[in-house]
Parts: structure tokens; C-alpha cells; sequence
């Protein structure tokens, strides 16, 4: 077992697109939640019709709106979760080492990296545990 | 977000725009055709009331009550009969018209002379009369439905989306509370305006109680003009109501449908109450009591 990752870029261990719940900004709650349940990623990533992520939704995302809206849940489950997605998010280009991106996973204490490219256009995911996955399998 | 606009009607007859910071605009007329010159007469009647109060608006009225409660009710004159006669007000009076159907095989034929198609509130979740509806590519009025929430009333506005039609007026003509009552709950206007879309307050049908009286439908009246203030000063963008020379014998819905000597008195009253909310807003600013975030 290796764990060196010095020469190395996420590019070798993102998750790539179609294993990641992306979703348009209109999809309800409730079925973002059920895509996100589907992947076990926790987590989904919005993007906008050329496919730039516009937004993020995470597991951490609905337990703070559970405890903070007041709607019924039959209303928050049709609200859009564009509505509900943080918009400012942290995310890195392919070309990023895979050192850069776990010292970023840790001083951010987050668990997910969306990795766009130039144009913003979501290109993978650094999920933590399928990352250290694939580095531990090495 | 931006309020969506809808444009009902132009071209040989009146164009009446609805949503955002309009007018308030009214859709009015008896529940059925009866007959010609019974529709014509009420035309004409409200034509020279909303003239008066410089109200656009849009006549209403169905060729077919497929609702009723009771099989010996009256069932409307037909669609041919009733479209033709619908022509005929459209045509004589240069004002747009609208119309409900019951039947997805009906909307594009409806859709030919109405210049609005209603979906009634029973149907607007029924995904084949919604995607007719929209493939008309007229503007819509869909009302929801006595058992809908309104925040699921987008699922019908995306049914329609589907179809490429984005000119949908959201209506709400009461919720049931238990048994044979509506109750309205004003919280909808703002719910259904999150869609986008213009929303309407149906006051003659909130007042209704439905099949109440066994084999037809009660209401009261009486409450149409507080229903209306309160309406207007929540949020809506037009206002519906069923109007009838004499009520009581009306075909259909004479329990609810408003005695035309007092559409102008309700009329002007909602005119004023929406353009002080109008003006109570630019004043203060738009509502921000509790926005997440």
C-alpha cells in the first residue's frame, strides 16, 4: 500500500460526472433528496444548462434547513433546491495535486470538492472517502 | 425573481395583460351560457360597468357543467352551441373571452375561439388535460383545486412548462374545510406567486358550499365582499367572479354566482384596495419579514 501523492493530481482519483447527482436548479427538494440518497454521496451538485455548477447541496445543507425553516414539510419538499443550495462553494481545477486537495478537504473541514473546469463546467468530485479509497487500494 | 406577464387576447378584440405591478384585471361573467341573448345582454352589462371603472377584463362563461353534482342538473348547451354564442360576444363587444373544458379532447376546439382556456379546479392535476391545455398555446387560467396545497400547484404549472406554454394564471377559489366548506387561505397568493406566474382570487366559487343542499351546491353569498377586499390587499393580480342578472334562477351555481346591481360596488372597492396595496408597497418597500437567508 502506497500513500505517496506527491507527483499525482486529482485527476487520477475524482469520481467522475456520471457517478455524481447533478441536477437542474428546478428540481425539487424531494427528488434531489432522493438522488442524493441513490449515490450515497450526500450531496448534489446543481448546474445550469451548459452544465457550470451554479450551486451545491449537502447532507450538513439539509439538517441546517430542517432546524431553521418553519414550512410544512410537504412545502419544503416542493420547493426548488436551487432555492436551498449554497451558492459560493470551494472547488478546484484537475490539474490540482492531490496534496493541494486533501490539505484543502482538511482546513476547510468540508467533505467535498467539486472539480470544474476553465468555464466553470463541472468536471468530477473529490469525495473523501472514495478518494481515500483509492489511495489506500493503491 | 421577475413576475411573469400574461397577455390575454389582441388583435380583433381588447388585449388585457396580467401580473406583476398591472392593473387589476377581472374575469367576469354568468357560470353558464344560457342562451344568445342572455350571454349578449350580460356582456353588454358588464362591459359598460368595467368601462365605467376603467377595468380590463375578460368574460367568462362554459358551454358544459360537468361538474354538477346531480345528473339532472343542468349540463350547459354544448360546445358547439356555446363556442358559437361565445364568437358571437367576442365579436360584438371586441372583448377577449374565456372558457373551461372537461375533456382533453376539447381544448384545442375550445382553444380555436377563447382567447384564455380555464382548466377547472376538479382537473388541474390531471396531466392529460394539462398538456392539452398547453399544446393550445393559448394562455391558461388554472384554478386549484379545493383539495390542492398550493405550493403543489407547481407540479401542474411544470406539466404545462412540459408543453412549451408559459402563460398561466394561477387561481384559488377556496380550500375544503371539512365536509361541504370551503375556507380561503390567503397565504396562497404569495405560495402560488413563487411560481412566477400571476395569481387570482375566485371569490363567487369561495363562497360556495359544495353539494350542501344534497344535490346542489350551497353558498353565502354575503361574504363575496370582504372575501374581495381581503384579496385584494394580499397580493392578486386579477379577480374572477360569476355574474348573473338574477341569480336565483340561474342554471348553475345560483347560490354563489353575484347579482350584477352590485359588481360595480365590489368592482371599485377592489380597484382601490389593489392599487393602495400597489402604492402602500412603493412606499415601504416590498414584504421582507421573514426571508430564510
Amino acid at each position: 500500500m502506497s500513500t505517496s501523492t506527491t507527483d499525482r493530481t486529482i485527476a487520477d482519483i475524482l469520481l467522475p460526472p456520471e457517478s455524481i447527482p447533478m441536477m437542474p436548479g428546478r428540481t425539487l427538494v424531494k427528488e434531489a433528496l432522493e438522488q442524493m440518497s441513490a449515490s450515497k454521496l450526500g450531496l448534489a451538485c446543481i448546474v445550469d444548462g451548459d452544465g457550470r455548477l451554479i450551486g451545491l447541496f449537502t447532507d450538513g445543507d439539509l439538517r441546517r434547513l430542517l432546524l431553521r425553516s418553519q414550512k410544512p414539510l410537504s412545502a419544503l419538499f416542493a420547493d426548488d433546491i436551487i432555492d436551498h443550495a449554497r451558492r459560493e462553494f470551494t472547488s478546484v481545477r484537475a490539474d490540482t495535486s492531490i496534496d493541494d486537495a486533501l490539505n484543502l478537504l482538511q482546513e476547510r473541514e468540508i467533505f467535498d470538492l467539486p472539480v470544474l473546469d476553465e468555464a466553470g463546467r463541472l468536471q468530477g468530485l473529490i469525495h473523501l472517502h472514495p478518494a481515500l479509497r483509492a489511495l489506500l487500494g493503491e | 425573481m421577475i413576475p411573469k406577464i400574461i397577455t390575454v387576447g389582441g388583435g380583433d378584440v381588447a388585449e388585457v395583460q396580467i401580473g406583476g405591478t398591472l392593473p387589476l384585471a377581472f374575469l367576469g361573467g354568468p357560470c353558464a351560457i344560457e342562451t344568445r341573448v342572455h350571454a349578449l345582454e350580460m356582456a353588454e352589462r358588464i362591459g359598460e360597468i368595467c368601462a365605467a371603472l376603467d377595468i380590463p377584463w375578460v368574460y367568462k362563461s362554459c358551454y358544459d357543467k360537468d361538474c354538477r353534482s346531480s345528473e339532472n342538473s343542468f349540463h350547459g348547451i354544448g360546445m358547439d352551441a356555446g363556442l358559437d354564442i361565445l364568437a358571437e360576444v367576442r365579436g360584438t363587444y371586441k372583448i377577449p373571452v374565456v372558457s373551461d373544458f372537461s375533456d382533453a379532447a376539447w381544448a384545442a376546439r375550445t382553444a380555436e375561439t377563447v382567447d384564455l382556456l380555464q382548466i377547472p379546479a376538479y382537473l388541474c392535476r390531471q396531466t392529460h388535460v394539462l398538456k392539452a391545455a398547453g399544446e393550445t398555446g393559448k394562455p391558461l387560467h388554472v384554478k386549484k383545486g379545493q383539495f390542492m396545497s398550493p405550493w403543489n400547484m407547481k407540479n401542474s404549472v411544470r406539466k404545462i412548462e412540459a408543453t412549451g406554454n408559459e402563460q398561466i394564471l394561477l387561481t384559488d377559489r377556496g380550500t375544503f374545510f371539512g365536509y361541504n366548506m370551503l375556507i380561503n387561505d390567503y397565504r396562497n397568493f404569495p405560495i402560488m406567486l413563487e411560481t412566477g406566474y400571476p395569481v387570482c382570487f375566485d371569490a363567487t366559487h369561495s363562497v360556495q358550499m359544495p353539494t350542501s343542499m344534497g344535490n346542489v351546491s350551497g353558498g353565502q353569498r354575503e361574504f363575496i365582499p370582504h372575501l374581495v377586499r381581503a384579496a385584494a390587499g394580499a397580493g392578486i393580480n386579477a379577480l374572477f367572479m360569476e355574474v348573473h342578472d338574477n341569480p336565483n334562477e340561474a342554471l348553475s351555481d345560483p347560490n354563489t354566482q353575484l347579482d350584477i346591481r352590485y359588481l360595480k360596488n365590489i368592482l371599485a372597492q377592489a380597484k382601490a384596495m389593489h392599487a393602495a396595496r400597489q402604492e402602500l408597497l412603493q412606499e415601504w418597500g416590498e414584504d421582507r419579514v421573514h426571508l430564510d437567508d
